[in-house]
């Protein structure tokens, strides 16, 4: 610990005890571990005492309560199964995923057992994204983000905005309502909060805006191309394979979109005694809020990449092997540009 | 009559000085194309320091006035292949938007802690004077070099002002496939990976086969550093260059390595310091060639 720190921040004006229990009143360092809490902020309550309403708050956010993992895989299971998935793989391993105070403002989180440790040397930060979002989203949107994955960096970040320039503090520790997955999460960012159609400059963007609008999601054009999905990862063997993918979105029917593979299997929880007896109830593929976007891209530069090409639209061959039996409804056939009178 | 014949002759005369005496100009360095932290720091407000390091490391800190554009918008992925250019318009965006205009003077400054950090400043300086910018230079030794000689450090991100770039591209300093075959046996082809490369007894994963160019010759990039990060003077690389592809500067040059990234290094040395005038870049490089049975290789 840096001295200099210890005397610095209120947060350590109690030493390290009030934290991270332990007694110091000890010499010997076995006795002065005796009792250390590793994780204090596990407990929000500790954080609370000095941010109470952040902490209450943050107590219901899904970056807190993972609920989103539990609400969407339960709708492919019964009542009973959705119990038993509740407690024996939800609560004992899903849920160990969450965030505490400390894994974005102290010590980045362990990710399949690598960890950076204290982002700054035991300082209380409060943002580093390359160190905290990026390790809990670094299997697929951080990467695509930055261009790591050997892509194209998105726009957003070519011009040097980083992950809480669009997801804000407010939005990370939640309103205080507790959602069951992100989508019903009020003010989440929105292309359109900066990028308002009709007010572009060159008229064939505004005409193609205007055509597409409620029928094609920004990704659905914007996205630079090819982004991870991943494969059997709850079968062992977990591997990841960059694709692009366009379908319709399971969410509206109605919207094409940027569609990425869903890694939950038949047998996702088989070890575990756990069987999902509505599995086809939901399709292997969800809209992908692909963080890798361009202003020009293949479909923007050219009608017939879509329309005449299908270039990236999913076809039934292409679908998964032993698929739900929803993957259909994802599947859209791009009409033919009419031919000029 | 003759007067009037005279007058379009001496406006043409004028035309064809004025366009020479501009070619002379863009020809002309005033910026050295290597410069030290020293003189950096002297001169940050006649260049624009472009940082290509990522936008959380330039969070960190940087040069003071520094723009930033990583190096992932810069290089991109095209098909199978990776370091590949991006679409001339967006090229023009990526330089418009960090305010770079074809006269700017510009300092590219990375990370050199790895071989592989060393040389996304490079290809982006590559870039950048493919695009039409004259005057580019690298700073030995990147930001490293700037910390750990103790130079001023800011955190405070710049915003450019967005320009409108209208550079020339110079298409001539990249060649295709099959322009590298039809110079075998004629031009002089460079394989800038490390001996073990180049000898056929490793490769990378996604490169098909061993080896390396049928007729290349070899000058690994490793050679043209020093132990810090910093580039050896301008005698041991002139010497390092001239035992590997002669003293002719006049003479075809072709360099790759696997994917078009390394092998920027040596081309910014031979053509912006050593004065060889007919350098060029095989961007698919190793991951294209290799993956053609009918492309000769060796041994």
């Amino acid at each position: 610990m840096d001295a200099g720190l210890l005397k610095d921040d209120v947060h350590f004006a109690g030493g390290c005890t009030p934290c991270h229990g332990g007694d110091d009143t000890q010499t010997d360092k076995d006795l002065a571990h005796r009792g250390k809490v590793k994780r204090p902020s596990e407990d929000l309550s500790l954080c609370g005492k000095c941010h109470g309403a952040t902490a209450a708050r943050y107590s219901k956010a899904l970056h807190y309560t993972t609920a989103g993992f539990r609400h969407v895989v339960t709708k492919r299971m019964n009542h009973k199964e959705a119990r038993d998935y509740n407690e024996r793989v939800f609560e004992q391993s899903c849920r160990s995923c969450h965030a505490t105070c400390g894994s974005c403002h102290v010590k980045a989180p362990a990710v399949g057992g690598i960890s950076i440790g204290l982002i700054k040397g035991h300082r209380f930060v409060r943002r580093d994204e390359g160190k905290t979002c990026a390790f809990c989203h670094g299997g697929r949107v951080y990467p695509e983000y930055t261009g790591d994955y050997g892509g194209k960096a998105d726009v957003h970040y070519q011009k040097g905005m980083m992950c809480m320039d669009c997801h804000s503090a407010g939005a990370l520790h939640g309103d205080g309502r507790a959602y069951r997955f992100k989508e019903e999460v009020k003010g989440r960012p929105s292309c359109r909060d900066c990028h308002r159609p009709g007010n572009e400059e060159r008229l064939t963007t505004r005409i193609a805006h205007l055509r597409h609008e409620g029928k094609v999601s920004c990704y659905g054009c914007h996205s630079a191309g090819e982004y991870r999905h991943c494969f059997e990862c709850h079968e062992g063997g977990a591997q990841s394979k960059a694709d692009f993918v366009l379908g319709l979105s399971p969410k509206n029917n109605r919207t094409v979109t940027t569609l990425r593979l869903v890694p939950t299997v038949r047998d996702s929880f088989k070890k575990q005694g756990v069987t999902m007896t509505h599995y086809d109830r939901l399709p292997n593929y969800w809209d992908a809020p692909v963080h890798n976007i361009r202003k020009r891209t293949d479909r923007t530069r050219s009608c017939e990449a879509c329309h005449e090409e299908k270039r990236g639209f999913i076809v039934k061959e292409r679908l998964i092997k032993n698929g739900s039996r929803s993957n259909a409804g994802v599947l859209y056939e791009p009409r033919p540009i009419p031919a000029k009178p | 009559m003759i007067m009037k014949k005279r007058g379009k002759f001496l406006s043409v005369l004028a035309g064809l000085i004025f366009v020479g005496a501009l070619a002379a100009t863009a020809s002309a360095r005033e910026l050295e194309p290597v410069v030290t932290t020293a003189w950096l720091e002297k001169n940050l407000d006649k260049v624009i320091v472009l940082d290509v390091r990522k936008v959380e490391e330039y969070r960190g800190g940087h040069i003071p006035g520094a723009v930033n554009v990583a190096y992932g918008s810069w290089a991109i992925k095209r098909g199978e292949l990776l370091n590949e250019l991006p679409a001339d318009d967006d090229l023009r965006d990526v330089l418009g938007s960090a305010g770079i205009e074809p006269a700017s003077k510009v300092v590219v400054v990375g990370k050199t802690a790895t071989p592989a950090d060393r040389v996304d400043a490079t290809r982006v300086a590559w870039t950048l004077i493919y695009a039409g910018v004259s005057e580019v230079s690298l700073l030995s030794g990147g930001y490293d070099k700037w910390v750990a000689d103790g130079k001023a450090v800011s955190t405070e991100a710049v915003r450019p002002r967005a320009k409108d770039y209208r550079g020339r591209f110079h298409k001539d300093l990249v060649v295709t496939k099959a322009a590298v075959a039809a110079a075998l046996g004629k031009g002089v082809i460079v394989d800038v990976r490390e001996r073990d490369f180049y000898e056929g007894k490793k490769k990378l994963p996604f490169v098909e086969r061993l080896g390396h160019i049928k007729g290349a010759v070899s000058l690994p990039t490793s050679t043209m550093y020093e132990a810090d990060g910093t580039y050896k003077a301008k005698d041991a690389l002139a010497a390092l260059a001239a035992a590997a592809v002669g003293a002719d500067r006049d003479r075809e040059i072709i360099l790759y390595c696997d994917t078009g990234k390394f092998c920027t290094a040596w081309w910014f040395m031979m053509r912006e310091l050593l004065g060889y005038k007919n350098v060029k870049v095989y961007d698919g490089s190793m991951m294209e060639w290799a993956k053609d049975p009918a492309a000769p290789m060796e041994p």
